[in-house]
């Protein structure tokens, strides 16, 4: 890994349009500002990480789901708009 | 065409209501090509099947149907990669889990679609507002015992 040391105001560049300004620092926080272009995600990773376990567990997800006491019914516009997007109809 | 699935054995699927997620799902950037499937029992659970994995389908909901407020804020950059003007104008989705004998929904991580273009994109929402494990509903029998 590459490491740079950096005072606060300064910034690193990645690639052309990339750019990493150290915005302030106060005792062990560092606080960071991005400048990316809007195709270029940018998160803090222990949220993108928890997204992508979350993603992992629900693919396992089998059976179904339809006859839940307490599901709501949808509401006939977003039903349409949803049946506008779906590609089949599945036996439960 | 026909897509294979493992749960829902072969589907024929006219390919020009297939879903495309330029940038796949966070975890599964590989797969690209989704349908999403709509079961018999006029539910609010669908299930988004990839065209590529047999094996790999997730459950999703309308979010809002359950969360009332739930919104999501869709960034400039976002809106314009999905070719929607406003963010009115995206179809949300949560992807399902199960989880301690509940039904759980990711709000932190939606799918966020433009309907008309077919294109979506899995967001990562940064403030922790929502959760990845928002409880949408009990399992009946479940009581607070962990089942997973």
């Amino acid at each position: 890994m590459l490491v740079l040391s950096r005072h606060c105001e300064e910034a690193i560049m990645i690639g052309d349009d990339v750019e990493i300004v150290v915005v302030d620092i106060r005792g062990d926080k560092v606080r960071l500002g991005v400048n990316a272009p809007a195709r270029v995600a940018v998160h803090r990773k222990e949220i993108y990480e928890s997204i992508r376990q979350e993603n992992a567990q629900a693919a396992s997800l089998h059976g179904t789901l339809g006859a839940i006491p307490g599901t709501p019914s949808l509401a006939h516009q977003r039903a349409a708009a949803i049946q506008n997007i779906a590609a089949a109809r599945i036996s439960a | 065409m026909k897509v294979r699935t493992s749960r829902f054995g072969e589907v024929e699927i006219d390919p020009s209501r297939l879903l495309v997620f330029p940038h796949g799902l966070l975890g599964f950037a590989r797969f690209r090509t989704f349908a999403l499937l709509q079961p018999d029992d006029r539910g609010v659970f669908y299930w988004l099947q990839s065209v590529e994995d047999p094996e790999l389908a997730f459950v999703v909901t309308d979010p809002t149907a359950w969360v009332s407020g739930y919104q999501v804020p869709i960034r400039p950059g976002e809106l314009t990669e999905l070719g929607l003007e406003k963010a009115e104008d995206a179809t949300i989705f949560a992807i399902v889990n199960r989880r301690d004998g509940a039904i759980t929904a990711n709000l932190q991580g939606p799918i966020v679609m433009n309907a008309a273009s077919r294109t979506g994109i899995q967001l990562v929402l940064s403030d922790r507002t929502w959760s990845t494990r928002h409880e949408l509903v009990r399992l009946p029998g479940a009581a607070a015992a962990k089942t997973a």
